[in-house]
């Protein structure tokens, strides 16, 4: 995805991880150069990894690509605008719920996938053991979002296609190519984790108030950042430096 | 020596102290509204307010008790530069040293729970950390910078330069601070190696660029396949959009080639 493209996305992080987390969560590094100087940089880690539902920065995923396993490449089709978002409401196209329309829940953008509430589920056991045969809940599979469903028209809410177009402000809307309505991008889809609208984040003992944050103490100053310091604390220094070459 | 201690024995007193939890205990009845700015893991300071005991300064490497069975401790996000931008050095400098301690408290935590095997909550605050100094840097150093270049006219950073070291490859040279201008020191021009030749190092030149050429062209290579497998799985594809996605790859010379025709046989609409 060029920067461009992320930038323009108007998908949400909705973990609300920062991504270096993201990254050196799911690395597996086999083997790292010492940093010496007669060493060149050189790593051998893990370069592909396999994506399923389970997100790339929880125990699941590890277990399912174990260091020094790997399995077979899946074929992403490519996709630019990234489409779907959660709480869009959808119509599929395929399976035994072909024609039924649900409720995007989540989104897995490394696959090309949604997941629908209540839609394409199947039941699964879990906790089986010798003697207590597990309990059986009710599981959704993933839909691809290429294949399998498409936008529902907000006007007349049968299914329609889309395409992204820009209105006279300049905003990027997805519009129904049946009614020419715009089907705007749910609310839902700004909601994070750890809260559903910025307003309602709830502070913690560690956060600093949204009004110390804002509060402006900068002013400009003939003077580097140690000198600032340095008279603030009462240091003086008046011993002059000699003469040094830099090369 | 001892006065570089002394300096650091003062400097160490002045941080954690008074100004900023001051600043911080004051704003707290003007909170009218929330916004998102909330930031990650500055209070954490100042819980010690008075002169702690030495068992107490050790126990500032651990997390507050009270979060020691928690599976969740839930922290806003890291400082932004923008926000960091209005910032006064004085404040910076607290933010600076409540940053770092709150960071060696993380790691403190996360070697005891691994050695307890425990699980350690929310690793992703050692990054928020990291975010946060980073950005302080940034923004202290964008300062030193316009002071330098407003006085001196450079920008006040150690000087860097490219240089072909002995094997002829570039590299990034760091200058040094010397105390003899570079003619005078025969000590450092002996040790020099800016230069590079001889038939060993023309040799391992060469294999090194056919290596790196070799990355190119396979590089190349797996584009190319890409493609083909994409076309393959995807008939209908919007072939500008990969097009744009590959442009190395000549995609209509591709699709004239069997390898991208599926396994399947083409629906005809009636």
């Amino acid at each position: 995805m060029r920067i461009t493209q992320f930038l323009a996305s108007k998908l949400k992080n909705f973990s609300n991880l920062p991504k270096e987390y993201i990254e050196r969560s799911k690395k597996q590094v086999y083997w790292q150069t010492p940093k010496e100087a007669n060493y060149l940089p050189r790593t051998v880690e893990r370069k592909r990894y396999r994506y399923t539902t389970n997100r790339s920065w929880t125990g699941h995923f590890r277990q399912q690509n174990m260091p020094g396993t790997s399995r077979r490449k899946v074929f992403v089709e490519p996709i630019e605008d990234w489409s779907f978002f959660r709480g869009d409401r959808i119509e599929v196209l395929v399976g035994k719920d072909k024609g039924k329309q649900g409720i995007v829940t989540q989104v897995i953008p490394e696959r090309n996938w949604v997941i629908v509430e209540g839609i394409n589920w199947h039941y699964r056991r879990v906790g089986a053991e010798k003697e207590f045969p597990g309990i059986i809940i009710k599981s959704e599979s993933p839909l691809n979002v290429t294949k399998d469903i498409r936008l529902v028209d907000p006007s007349d809410l049968q299914g329609t296609d889309f395409e992204w177009r820009f209105t006279e402000e300049g905003e990027k809307v997805r519009v129904s190519m049946r009614s020419g309505r715009i089907i705007p991008i749910p609310e839902t889809n700004n909601q994070t984790y750890d809260y559903k609208t910025p307003n309602a984040y709830i502070e913690r003992e560690k956060d600093t108030t949204a009004a110390v944050v804002g509060e402006i103490t900068f002013q400009p100053k003939l003077a580097t950042f140690e000198m600032d310091i340095m008279e603030e604390m009462g240091i003086k220094e008046e011993r002059t430096p000699a003469k040094s070459y830099w090369y | 020596m001892s006065a570089t201690l002394i300096k650091c024995f003062n400097l160490a007193k002045a941080v954690g102290t008074g100004a900023f939890r001051n600043a911080l205990a004051t704003s707290h009845s003007q909170v009218a509204a929330w916004s998102p700015a909330t930031v990650g893991s500055l209070l954490k300071c100042g819980i010690h307010s008075n002169v702690p005991l030495q068992n107490e300064k050790l126990m500032e490497f651990f997390d507050d008790p009270k979060h020691w069975s928690e599976t969740e401790v839930k922290v806003g996000r890291a400082w932004r530069t923008d926000e960091l931008r209005i910032k006064s050095n004085k404040e910076l400098h607290q933010l600076w040293y409540i940053l770092l301690k709150e960071r060696n408290m993380l790691f403190t935590m996360e070697h005891e729970c691994n050695d307890k095997m425990e699980v350690f909550p929310n690793p992703e605050r050692i990054d928020k950390i990291k975010i946060s100094m980073e950005n302080l840097e940034t923004v202290v150093r964008e300062r030193n910078k316009a002071y330098h270049l407003l006085e001196t006219g450079e920008t006040g950073e150690r000087p860097q330069k490219q240089i072909h070291n002995a094997f002829g490859l570039r590299c990034n040279y760091k200058t040094i601070e010397h105390v003899l201008p570079p003619f005078m020191n025969t000590k450092w021009i002996k040790a020099q190696h800016n230069t590079y030749g001889g038939r060993a190092v023309h040799k391992f030149l060469l294999h090194y660029r056919e290596k790196l050429y070799n990355v190119k062209r396979k590089a190349k290579n797996r584009s190319r396949n890409e493609v083909m497998m994409t076309l393959r799985r995807n008939p209908n594809i919007d072939l500008q959009m990969l097009k744009r996605k590959y442009p190395d790859v000549d995609i209509d010379k591709l699709l004239s080639q069997d390898k991208t025709r599926g396994h399947y046989v083409t629906k005809v609409d009636a």
